[in-house]
């Protein structure tokens, strides 16, 4: 009996794995603010792009930023999933080593430079991502790269970014300070789709490379001596996944802004329904962090269409009470 | 297998070892033992390779430790650790699984057939096969500790490290883990390095004990017996024991020694008559009372006399099996004639002892008070004449304690403690070094 229940519930999980991203996709597709029902979706979808105003929308518009957010999903559920077992700190998130500040300050830099285009925006705030990765590491390293010299370094990166940032926007022009304003809430419509097929094969790349990598991170949660005595090269495995960790997010905030609380909600919750072990995880979390995006930013969208909300004030929104939530049923330790 | 060569290593300007030198034998169980503070989980952490010495050498088979990389050395020696805080629910299953990582080869690190047999044989020899689903967060210390355990032993290497890997186990499992090092050191040859706070077990099973003294040096190197002493316990520990063989396994006990006794008799002189371990109870119990004892006749080899030569009572000792000479009952004369009171707690009465009764006769003639312990008729092998002289005596006015629990109750209503005396500093330990009369 217990064995059945057992094999019925894998089978409704497995269904979920295939239903919901489906599901997610769908509705990202059809929300908007031109409404376009179920049916009609399906049959725009099979007869591919064209002229009429809705296979337009449909696939010049809709369908690049549905991958742009399942994307960026993915690269922050990734990332968190990363920090928070490699810091043993289940509430560590993507921003933590300084990154958001750097893609920021890139951003406001070819801002207030007058580079607006959509290409230079995100080569600019990945620019910036990295150098305050590399500027981080740099630091730590000093101390033989453990967690408590690589979060403090990240932190006091952060906020000296946070302090430039702040600076350049006091004095940049209304305009330009107004869209970075923007850009800092996160914001999917500013890529541009031919960004969005690069941005794939990197979360991609980064994905298979944790994926491979993904006992190294079990045994990382372990605590250092422990993974050590278990064989593992502390040090390095762990420069790796920063690095891997601090590259995804860079490639996400240069394609859309700080879209907040992914990185911390998803890894939490498909802890909580799979368990911590990463082979499983780090697939799941990619999966439903990609669908959470993708169902938020419709959500962004449709809501005061056609005006568009912030999608970070949206994931924030969704995302802060379900948090608290779990907070108050398990604790700091789930 | 691990030879240690005049290693230094501080910590910040804190230094913990100074050229310490010992060497761990191949398929050996050696115990490192050592106040709190003395650096033992750092000379194990150093021994793994965690953290670098700052001066010698530690070699593992003549390879310097720097030398061997991490999934070898991982390959070579095993950790069970103390236990640490889970952040995360892994379930016990994978947590063992995690035991075989460094057998893994394939570069996604899959598991083989191998590696799940080697983690059923661990889960089984620790006792958790049942626990295998449950998240690691919701575990006990002393079943973490096992889980632990459990995936060392899925590590299968040849050398063991334990850090205080016991000290949440209750008896049963501790005695069960024991059991365990002994048939992997036994059955597999597997070499341990232990830290244990429990000496006694750890005399049990070490073929050597290291004891550091709290500045890191060595204060011992050896077999149990050799290194378990009450000079070395004294000098490390700063505490009184008494060490004694355990009579089933022969390896050295630690007794310590503390005052349990509700009674106080500071001062007050007892002479106690016993023999054929009839007397070691009151002893005993009187050494704790703190009173001033001495003791005779005794032959040597009585286990009453070992008990009191165990705790420094002054003694008129004769040879083994020899009736007691002039000169053994004139000491125990002199003993009795010094104390107020005269205990008689011998059981069997023989040509042997009768004089023993003669001389508590001359001490009730002196006034003294005569006490005498549950004497049976019965017991008397002298046809009559040890009974005879036990009669005259509780005629004399020696008192008659029906059983040896009462006699301590009895001594404090006819002896009450005086007040100077009860308030006299509570001594810890009532370790009397009397001059042996």
């Amino acid at each position: 009996m217990n064995n059945f229940l057992h094999a019925k519930r894998r089978w409704f999980q497995l269904l979920m794995l295939v239903v919901l991203p489906g599901l997610a996709f769908f509705f990202s597709l059809s929300a908007g603010s031109l409404d376009i029902p179920p049916e009609k979706l399906l049959s725009i979808l099979q007869q591919g792009p064209g002229d009429n105003i809705e296979q337009t929308i449909i696939w010049q518009i809709r369908l690049p930023r549905s991958f742009l957010a399942a994307l960026v999903g993915c690269a922050l559920s990734l990332s968190g999933v990363t920090f928070q077992a490699v810091l043993r700190n289940p509430l560590a998130d993507p921003y933590l080593l300084g990154v958001s500040g750097g893609a920021a300050l890139g951003a406001v830099i070819a801002l207030t430079c007058g580079l607006q285009s959509t290409l230079m925006l995100p080569l600019a705030a990945f620019i910036g991502a990295l150098s305050a990765l590399l500027l981080v590491y740099l630091v730590a390293r000093a101390h033989t790269c453990t967690t408590h010299t690589l979060i403090l370094s990240g932190v006091m990166v952060g906020s000296l970014a946070a302090a430039l940032l702040l600076f350049l926007l006091w004095r940049a022009p209304s305009e330009a300070s107004r869209q970075a304003v923007f850009w800092l809430a996160g914001n999917l419509s500013l890529a541009d789709p031919g960004w969005v097929s690069w941005g794939w094969l990197w979360v991609a790349g980064g994905f298979v490379l944790l994926w491979m990598l993904a006992p190294h991170l079990d045994l990382l949660t372990q605590g250092d001596e422990t993974a050590e005595d278990l064989g593992l090269d502390v040090g390095r495995s762990r420069l790796i996944f920063f690095a891997v960790a601090g590259a995804l997010t860079s490639c996400a905030v240069a394609l859309t802004g700080l879209v907040g609380f992914v990185g911390l909600v998803i890894p939490h919750i498909c802890r909580l329904i799979w368990g911590p072990g990463h082979r499983r995880l780090i697939p799941l979390s990619a999966l439903f962090g990609g669908c959470f995006l993708m169902l938020a930013d419709a959500l962004a969208r449709s809501i005061y269409a056609p005006a568009e909300i912030p999608v970070g004030v949206v994931t924030a929104l969704l995302g802060a009470p379900f948090f608290l939530y779990l907070l108050r049923r398990k604790g700091a330790g789930v | 297998m691990i030879q240690v060569d005049n290693i230094s290593f501080a910590f910040a300007a804190q230094p913990i070892f100074k050229d310490l030198s010992f060497s761990v034998r191949k398929g050996e169980i050696l115990s490192l033992l050592g106040p709190n503070g003395c650096g033992k989980s750092t000379l194990l952490r150093l021994l793994r390779g965690h953290l670098k010495v700052q001066s010698g050498s530690i070699l593992w088979d003549s390879e310097p430790i720097e030398a061997i990389s991490t999934r070898k050395m991982a390959l070579k020696v095993a950790m069970v650790p103390q236990s640490v805080h889970m952040t995360f629910p892994y379930t016990v299953a994978e947590v063992v699984a995690m035991g075989r990582y460094p057998h893994r080869r394939n570069i996604l690190s899959f598991s083989r057939a191998s590696d799940q047999k080697a983690i059923n044989h661990a889960l089984a020899m620790t006792d958790i096969v049942g626990l295998v689903d449950r998240p690691v967060t919701q575990l006990s210390g002393g079943e973490l500790q096992r889980v632990f355990l459990a995936r060392a032993l899925a590590q299968n290497a040849e050398v063991l490290f334990l850090d205080e890997a016991t000290s949440h186990l209750d008896i049963d499992h501790r005695l069960e883990f024991s059991r365990l090092l002994l048939r992997l050191n036994r059955e597999q040859g597997t070499t341990i390095v232990q830290i244990s706070h429990d000496i006694d077990l750890a005399a049990a099973i070490s073929q050597r004990m290291l004891l550091l003294t709290e500045h890191g040096e060595t204060a011992g190197i050896g077999k149990p017996h050799e290194v378990i002493t009450e000079e070395n316990i004294r000098r490390i520990f700063h505490v009184d024991v008494k060490i004694e063989n355990n009579p089933f396994s022969g390896t050295p006990q630690i007794h310590p020694l503390l005052n349990t006794s509700v009674h106080q008799f500071r001062e007050l002189k007892i002479h106690l008559i016993c023999g054929g371990g009839s007397g070691k109870t009151i002893l005993r119990k009187l050494h704790l009372a703190a009173a001033e004892l001495t003791v005779g006749p005794l032959n040597h080899g009585d286990s009453d006399e070992s008990v009191a030569s165990a705790l420094d009572i002054p003694m008129a000792e004769e040879s083994p099996f020899r009736p007691y000479s002039r000169a053994v009952l004139d000491k125990t004369w002199q003993m009795i004639a010094h104390a107020e009171i005269v205990i008689i707690a011998t059981s069997w009465w023989g040509t042997g002892n009768l004089d023993c009764l003669k001389l508590a006769h001359r001490a009730l003639k002196q006034e003294k008070k005569v006490y005498l312990v549950n004497p049976q008729k019965t017991n008397d092998y002298t046809k009559g004449e040890a009974w005879e002289q036990i009669c005259r005596l509780k005629n004399d006015g020696a008192v008659v304690v029906e059983r040896e629990e009462a006699l301590l109750e009895m001594l404090k209503k006819d002896h009450a403690c005086s007040e100077k005396c009860a308030t006299a500093s509570r001594r810890f330990l009532p370790h009397r070094v009397l001059p042996k009369a």
